[in-house]
């Protein structure tokens, strides 16, 4: 690798320590805030000298890619698999942007082992940034992934003219990758899946290969797609399968099992536990357990974790078991009373894991699991509320995230009461209240919305946690359309639950424009929600706390209240309501006061949070 | 004693409401209604409180108020009558007999009787499907256990009869499903474009060796077919004549004979067509009572014959429902013992027709045809033949290479290798790849067979094979398959969705000081029909920029990093110049560096788009033409 290849990936490490929070090493929070302080600007430095780096050096070569040297191309090929270093994802778009070029480069020269090679690279960079939106835009990355993933395993045909072994590796494992791209639901992309690791089996299996390349590592890869085509098997019970199916799916269970088995007497290691609860639900899918013998196993693998072992495995029990065991709970509501103590108790216990992770733990994929949790998460009177977990995983992922929503819902609320007392015929038909008077008279419960609004507009953040606090350098504009998808996974989690489905729409709406004319997501239509008014008070309140500490992109510069204000002034009328900028502006003195103690407020309330060991109401 | 009087005499004492008519022209008017119709409608004439169909059957001659049997209800405020209509004299007659409770009561009765028929459905359906889910697992791993070696003979018999027990079992359970879905109005006809070839292709391989194992003549006879290509739901088109076939196949005894036969006939209506089909057999038959059940849920004959063969009587009714779905006819012939068949019509839509386009593309091109068997081989060059193509015909492995090396010392080249499955002598999976070898991989080589693709993908696949043409051999499908080899083809295919990719007559200024690049840029915006002047610098652009007349170039393609002067310094030293379209000529970044940041740097200096590097076609046309499309409007 070139000097500023290994100077970038060593920036990026280092920003990612600084992000690390350690709130055990702060006598209080004055000193935590200090300390947090001086740790981001450290990391600006590092992210505008590694921006400045790609810039000076990377970007000029990529442009001219076609004449590159090969020399070149070597040390571009080492760089982008150094940013994926065994599937941990340090730059997953760089990785990607330079993977890509590569295969422009190999098609332009007809280096065909280059371009396999490339081909899978790129498809793998794909996956990775499919698998942090696929739950809320599924379809951005699928295709591209698949389409290459499917000219790798295409080559197939020539697989005799490729000499180079480990080329061919390439081609098979792309074959194999294939099953990527298909989901469990609905049925039919299952059966596809089934289908796709039928085909690569086959060809794995097939002696004539294994002689002809003798040096891969077939058992390795055989075995890789059993256990695929153990995974996301929730097609098997939608009536998506056929007896055929049923029986491979059991075959390769068993044939997982049995590995891990003769594993474990080898190493003296016990069987790893993600795969012994895989091969549970391969069985519950089959219709050999039933629903609550299934769910009995679950309980207890997750009794006998440990919950300080922050090995995949430990990770695997402790924040992805009890996404998957709600997720089960929710879709078959009849034994939510007789589960909801433990599903409580695994919420409780997966926050304490979370707040003790060390940093470097918390990979895209464990961050991964929290959001499933809240994708099923299970709600019932009495019992632990969504609207607290997430908080105090906002806290534990960033601080200063939680102290930037903490300031939006302070000042919503105080625009919020300026509203009622100065025009309280803006917010007609807000919670159904038709007249001044019932605004009026619902002033604390109007209050309180427009809260929990502040407080919850951005919680879509969590998805991309990785993205906000560990870049390393500034964004590419795909990550920035990526992120704007916060909007909609925030809404989603927040729609889901008593406890939250009224902070939703803020959720949704807080990136459009007053004037309908501008902003995102798509398809978002002012007209459908009474609570726009609010929606409107939030994301005045959100543009404003951001103008003055930009919680995302730490290299802007925070500016001084007088320049907020004029910059919200700027847009009254498009971006924001003009009556409630008029209101806002009108609000200087009394935002002036807030502001002289409520940033320190907001994050001794974070380091209290991040100090008690049981935060949870 | 005027009418009127003599009238309420005799009927003004009675309890129930009565009216007289006197009936002319058709119509009716009323003569006379007792106190008991005057207290119905408040003293209207009650005669303008009943439904005006009523009125006319009133006034008919024949005076029948219902059909057969079934009452004719009045409904008035709330109460039901029922209307007892008589001739007494020259009037007609017509008493109300309130029969509310009767009524109500057997609506309740109904509802509840269509509620339970709902709950049995779905309680079927839902039953059905909780327990394919364990049978699945049952039939798998007896499966799993019948492939494991050294299994005792008493123990694989066991599990050879749980397989065929649970395979019964699984076909009722669909059956089952089916039925219920069709009962709930659950099943949906999708129509896609059908090949009839696939079509019996699929058939004939699911039933061929049915027949065979039963052993049976089995036999398809094709009319005319006057579309090969139709709007259906395959599945469930497949579904109704598997059934059917498979009936066939159970209900013959072996030595007996099967038959299909199919023709599609042109409809009245343009671009319509309809499918008459048979189904034939030899078989046991059906005794003429069980004739008029045979489409009934559940039905089965009871005879020994019968009651030896395995089924839920749901197959006949399924193909019947899926039929009508299908808008369609099925009807039934049949005697004991002297065989039954099953005739069927089906209107459907035709498919666009795409085969003058295909002949176009294929007239002139030349096949090389590797087939042992000469009969099929001439049926196949026929139909080359029709398709304007030239055949050179090879029967043995020797042959075809011989042709093959005749060819590339002449000026023609072979199109496409068109082959049968076996060819006597020959291995076919080691010929084939080293066809592949020889002629490359874009040769199309493809294989003609009566067989499953499904069963042989994999293999031959492997061995080279491009695709494959079901046989019976259908024009259409034949020359389907070859048009997609074709370069008409590939390019139709490219351009799909963007055949408004044409700038003719737009010309645009490429600054970019990679000579590669510039190729690069060259080759794919030219396929775009657009004219391209290029320059090494920034500085360059702005001078070129400034030395034409306005509006001479429609856009700028600007690379970011260029020696001399950069791409952002040339868009801002372009933008303030003074000529007239200065200020309005789009100009576009071409960079890797998709930072927001720098992005963002390039629109400030006056740029209007950024394309990423690596150039992508699609990303390159779909700007154009914002900014092409948007300056010509």
């Amino acid at each position: 690798m070139k000097d500023y290849q290994t100077q970038y990936i060593a920036n990026l490490t280092r920003a990612a320590q600084l992000g690390e929070i350690r709130a055990e090493l702060s006598p209080d929070a004055e000193h935590f805030w200090e300390e947090r302080q001086k740790n981001r600007a450290a990391i600006v430095r590092l992210v505008k000298e590694n921006t400045s780096l790609l810039r000076a050096n990377l970007f000029p070569v990529l442009d001219n890619i076609a004449s590159a040297s090969r020399e070149e191309i070597k040390d571009l090929e080492e760089f982008a698999l150094a940013l994926i270093p065994g599937g941990r994802q340090l730059d997953v778009m760089l990785s990607y942007t330079i993977h890509n070029t590569l295969i422009a480069y190999a098609r332009q020269w007809e280096l065909r082992d280059l371009l396999i090679r490339e081909l899978y690279h790129t498809a793998m960079a794909v996956y990775y940034l499919h698998t942090m939106i696929q739950d809320i835009a599924p379809e951005r990355y699928r295709w591209k992934m698949q389409l290459l993933f499917g000219e790798a395993a295409s080559y197939i045909k020539l697989y005799d003219e490729i000499e180079d072994p480990e080329t061919r590796g390439y081609i098979h494992r792309s074959m194999a990758n294939l099953a990527l791209g298909y989901s469990s639901s609905p049925p039919a992309t299952g059966k596809r899946k089934m289908e796709t690791i039928r085909r690569s089996l086959q060809i794995l299996t097939d002696p004539v290969f294994q002689a002809k390349t003798p040096s891969l590592p077939w058992d390795l890869y055989i075995y890789k797609s059993h256990q695929e085509r153990t995974t996301s098997l929730s097609f098997l019970r939608s009536g998506g399968a056929d007896a055929q199916t049923t029986r491979e799916v059991m075959e390769s269970a068993e044939y997982v099992r049995d590995r891990q088995k003769r594993d474990s007497e080898r190493t003296g290691q016990p069987p790893s536990l993600r795969w012994s609860v895989v091969y549970e639900s391969s069985q519950y899918h089959c219709g050999i357990l039933t629903l609550e013998a299934f769910l009995k196993r679950l309980e207890e693998f997750y009794l006998s974790r440990d919950p300080s072992d922050y090995s995949p495995d430990g990770s695997y029990a402790n924040l992805f078991l009890p996404a998957i065991y709600s997720q089960y709970v929710s879709q078959n509501r009849q034994y939510l009373q007789a589960k909801k103590e433990m599903i409580s108790h695994m919420y409780r216990m997966m926050l304490r894991y979370v707040r003790n992770a060390p940093a470097q733990q918390m990979s895209v994929s464990l961050m991964r699991s929290i959001m499933d949790t809240f994708a099923s998460f299970i709600e019932y009177p009495g019992g632990l509320q969504q609207k607290d977990l997430l908080l105090q995983m906002v806290v534990c992922r960033n601080p200063e995230t939680f102290v930037y929503l903490q300031m939006t819902a302070c000042v919503s609320r105080m625009l919020l009461e300026r509203t009622i007392q100065e025009m309280p015929q803006l917010l007609l038909g807000v919670l159904g209240y038709d007249t001044v008077e019932e605004i009026t008279a619902a002033r604390q419960e109007l209050a309180d919305l427009a809260y929990g609004c502040g407080m919850f507009h951005d919680i879509g953040q969590l998805n991309f946690a990785k993205m906000t606090t560990m870049a390393g350098r500034i964004w590419f504009k795909e990550e920035q359309e990526i992120f704007r998808l916060h909007t909609k996974v925030g809404a989603a989690i927040l729609a889901r639950c008593e406890s939250t489905q009224l902070y939703a729409d803020a959720a949704a709406g807080h990136h459009c424009y007053f004037s309908g004319d501008g902003g995102y997501p798509d398809g978002y239509d002012r007209t459908e929600h009474p609570n726009q008014p609010i929606v409107d008070i939030v994301s005045i309140a959100a543009s404003f706390n951001r103008l003055l500490d930009n919680n995302i992109d730490y290299t802007k510069e925070p500016l001084s209240l007088p320049q907020a204000l004029e910059h919200i002034r700027l847009k009254a009328g498009s971006r924001f309501s003009p009556d409630l900028v008029r209101l806002l502006l009108e609000m200087e003195p009394e935002l002036e006061e807030y502001l002289r103690d409520g940033r320190m407020q907001a994050y001794r309330l974070a380091f209290q949070y991040l100090k008690n060991e049981d935060p949870l109401p | 004693m005027d009418n009127k009087e003599k009238l309420s005499q005799i009927w003004g004492g009675i309890a129930l409401p009565v009216m007289i008519l006197a009936a002319a022209d058709g119509r009716c008017r009323t003569v006379y209604q007792n106190g008991a119709a005057d207290a119905l409608c408040s003293g209207q004439n009650l005669l303008d409180r009943i439904p005006q169909e009523l009125c006319g059957r009133l006034a008919d001659d024949t005076l029948s108020l219902s059909e057969g049997d079934k009452p004719f209800f009045c409904f008035l405020d709330g109460q039901v009558f029922s209307l007892i209509p008589f001739q007494w004299e020259s009037y007609r007659v017509c008493m109300f007999h309130d029969v509310t409770d009767y009524y109500n009561q057997n609506q309740r009765t109904l509802n509840d009787a269509i509620m339970a028929n709902k709950a049995k459905t779905s309680f079927l359906s839902e039953m059905s499907h909780d327990i394919r889910t364990p049978m699945g697992a049952i039939i798998g791993m007896t499966d799993i256990a019948l492939m494991q070696p050294d299994i005792p003979v008493r123990v694989s018999e066991c599990l050879g009869k749980i397989k065929v027990a649970s395979g019964h079992m699984m076909s009722l359970l669909n059956e089952v499903l089916d039925m219920s879905r069709i009962e709930s109005g659950r099943i949906l006809i999708q129509e896609e474009d059908v090949d009839l070839a696939d079509l019996l292709h699929e058939i004939l391989t699911v039933t061929r060796p049915q027949a065979d194992a039963g052993q049976l003549h089995f036999s398809l006879k094709l009319g005319q077919i006057a579309e090969e290509r139709l709007r259906a739901d395959s599945v469930r088109l497949k579904q109704i004549f598997l059934n059917l076939l498979s009936n066939a196949v159970k209900f013959t005894p072996p030595g007996g004979e099967v038959e299909l036969s199919m023709e599609i006939l042109p409809a009245e209506i343009p671009g319509s067509v309809f499918m008459k089909a048979r189904v034939r057999d030899t078989g046991i038959g059906m005794s003429s009572e069980f004739l008029g059940k045979v489409f009934v849920a559940f039905e089965r004959e009871e005879k020994s014959t019968v009651n030896k063969i395995q089924g839920t009587g749901l197959g006949m009714a399924i193909t019947k429902n899926l039929v009508e779905l299908m808008g369609g006819t099925i009807a039934v012939e049949s005697k004991p013992r002297a065989g039954t068949c099953f005739t069927l019509e089906i209107p459907f839509q035709a498919c666009k027709d795409e085969e003058s386009l295909h002949i176009r593309a294929l007239r002139g091109r030349r096949v090389l045809l590797l087939d042992a068997d000469a009969a099929r081989a001439k049926m196949t060059a026929d139909m080359l033949d029709q398709l304007e193509m030239k055949t050179d015909l090879a029967s043995t492995a020797a042959e075809a290479v011989e042709l093959i090396n005749d060819m590339s010392f002449s000026d023609d080249e072979y199109f496409a290798l068109l082959t049968a499955e076996k060819i006597p002598d020959v291995e076919m999976l080691l010929f084939l790849p080293q066809i592949r070898q020889r002629m490359g991989i874009h040769f199309p080589i493809l294989l003609l067979s009566e067989n499953d693709w499904v069963q042989m993908e994999y293999v031959y696949t492997r061995a080279g094979i491009d695709g494959f043409i079901p046989l019976p051999l259908f024009r259409t499908r034949l020359s389907a398959q070859l048009y997609a080899f074709t370069p008409e083809a590939r390019l139709a295919h490219e351009a799909s969705g963007q055949s408004h990719w044409n700038f003719q007559g737009k010309r645009i200024l490429l600054a970019e000081d990679n000579e590669i690049n510039r190729e690069i840029a060259l080759e794919l915006l030219g396929m775009a029909n657009l004219q391209i002047d290029t320059v090494e610098n920034g500085r360059m652009a702005v001078e070129r920029f400034r030395q034409t007349s306005p509006d001479y170039y429609d856009m700028i393609l600007m690379d970011i990093q260029m020696p001399v002067m950069n791409g952002l310094e040339a868009t801002r030293a372009i933008r303030n110049l003074n000529c007239a379209d200065a200020q309005d000529i789009p100009i576009v970044a071409m960079t890797a560096n998709a930072f927001v940041e720098d992005v963002k740097n390039s629109l400030d200096a006056g740029m209007n788009a950024h394309i990423a590097k690596p150039l992508d076609m699609e990303q390159v046309y779909s700007t154009l033409e914002l900014f092409l499309g948007r300056k010509k409007g």
